[in-house]
């Protein structure tokens, strides 16, 4: 999995390349909660992501939590496998997905 | 007469003998695909029909032209037979009909015109007309090799060899290669195919052989081989080849290594990426159910997975040692069916400690669950 994070101002652009699952899910919470303080938005870019599991959503959740307390999160370019997984979970009525 | 006869041949490499006493008859119009581990001589023996290998003793006839007599003209003899090989061979500085027309031309004597005219016939047949002055390097794997196939039919083969002709191609590209090989097969070419490809096998053999030691090991029709093989290593081959096995025994086990067999495994059924995608997901989700709230003092897992060509539905097996403990209680009795229903996932909810099986109750066509109290396992079966 890669991440690559833009700054621009307070919103926080987080794109995440390849494979979200148990393995790969921490490296995500603890490089985006490193940067996530005093930020009012923050998007998850996830045109390039092949795949996400529980543990992808966990991380989604808690990132939700911390930002439903300073601003707002949003995710974009889902693809279609992906949005499944959102679907079955009912995830895509907590989320804010474009 | 039979197209192919094989009499008797034997191979070494140096000290190490790679076929022994091997024969086999070829019938017109027989489709046979030899299957079997790497390095049990498979690709050797079909070279051999083509005299690629040069057997060290026994006898090759095409029709009744004895191949591997001194006195053969090779030349003439192999006309009778179309190879095409894992890695394509086209000529680079050639364009794709030059590709195509340079043996007709220069061997059988053709006109250009007829020899193009006859290129573009084939070319139609498998959809690549419009590349007819396309040079190779800007063509994907599949369609190459589908240019090396029309390259061997233009020469009008009685019998055409194929060794792995998609196993140098990337997944995506290996149906439409079949794809041209059923539409040969469709036509009552004789062919003789080496291939890793199981549910293609099954599809489209006559007779199916498994080679091992040094030789075949074992002989059917592809309900015989793949059903009901007879012989020990013929089952543990077929076996391995229709199931994926896996043991985690421990909880840092490589996701990623057995994600990528999953892929592998799909990719080799020609499962589709959505289902391929499930298959992965409701893996990894039932593995760390049981890893991180299945109570056992230590891991012992087994998976297996397996797919149903007849159903199209692919199952994941998976046995957990340890106490009982059923994450699907609420949502199935026994071996009975996951209930569907949405997950507490609002922020706070209550549902997300369990959430893998959220994903898998509402993922799986069926779900069944039961405890071998006497091995003390959990034994799951997740049919997608």
């Amino acid at each position: 999995m890669e991440i690559k994070k833009t700054l621009n101002g307070n919103e926080l652009l987080v794109a995440v390349e390849g494979r979200l699952d148990t393995t790969t899910a921490p490296q995500l919470e603890e490089n985006v909660r490193s940067s996530i303080d005093g930020m009012k938005s923050l998007v998850f870019d996830f045109e390039k992501l092949e795949y996400i599991s529980s543990a992808g959503l966990r991380v989604l959740l808690a990132m939700q939590k911390i930002m439903n307390k300073q601003g707002s999160m949003t995710i974009r370019n889902v693809n279609e496998t992906v949005m499944e997984v959102f679907e079955v979970t009912g995830f895509v009525d907590i989320l804010t997905i474009e | 007469m039979s197209m192919i006869r094989v009499e008797n041949i034997s191979k070494s490499f140096g000290s190490l003998e790679v076929l022994k006493d091997v024969s086999l008859t070829v019938e017109k119009g027989e489709r046979i695909v030899i299957i079997g581990e790497s390095g049990g001589g498979k690709s050797v023996f079909l070279r051999s029909m083509d005299l690629l290998e040069v057997p060290d003793k026994g006898s090759i006839y095409i029709g009744d032209d004895e191949l591997t007599s001194p006195k053969a003209d090779l030349n003439r003899i192999r006309r009778r037979v179309g190879f095409v090989y894992q890695g394509f061979h086209l000529f680079s500085h050639l364009c794709v009909l030059d590709n195509i027309t340079l043996a007709p031309i220069r061997l059988l004597k053709m006109k250009r015109a007829e020899a193009e005219e006859k290129a573009l016939k084939l070319l139609r047949m498998v959809g690549l007309e419009s590349k007819k002055y396309a040079m190779p390097d800007v063509l994907s794997g599949g369609q190459k090799q589908r240019i090396a196939i029309v390259r061997s039919l233009i020469m009008e083969p009685e019998v055409m060899l194929f060794d792995e002709p998609t196993s140098a191609l990337d997944p995506t590209m290996v149906g439409e290669v079949l794809a041209t090989l059923r539409l040969l097969a469709k036509s009552g070419m004789t062919m003789v195919i080496v291939t890793h490809e199981m549910s293609f096998a099954r599809e489209i053999a006559t007779r199916i052989l498994y080679m091992d030691e040094k030789g075949i090991y074992e002989e059917g029709t592809p309900q015989e081989i793949f059903d009901n093989p007879k012989r020990k290593k013929t089952r543990d081959f077929i076996h391995k080849m229709k199931y994926l096995s896996y043991k985690i025994d421990s909880r840092s086990f490589d996701l990623m290594q057995l994600q990528g067999s999953i892929r592998d495994f799909a990719s080799k059924y020609g499962i589709g990426e959505k289902k391929a995608y499930r298959l992965q997901l409701c893996t990894e989700e039932l593995i760390y159910e049981m890893l991180d709230y299945g109570k056992s003092d230590c891991v012992d897992m087994s998976l297996e997975l397996s797919f149903d060509e007849k159903e199209k539905s692919s199952l994941i097996r998976l046995s957990s040692k340890g106490v009982e403990y059923n994450p699907f209680e609420k949502a199935c009795d026994g071996l009975g069916d996951g209930i569907h229903g949405k997950a507490d996932v609002s922020v706070g909810g209550d549902d997300m400690v369990h959430l893998g099986i959220t994903i898998l109750k509402n993922t799986a066509r069926r779900i069944g669950y039961r405890y071998d109290a006497g091995n003390r396992e959990n034994l799951f079966e997740i049919e997608i």
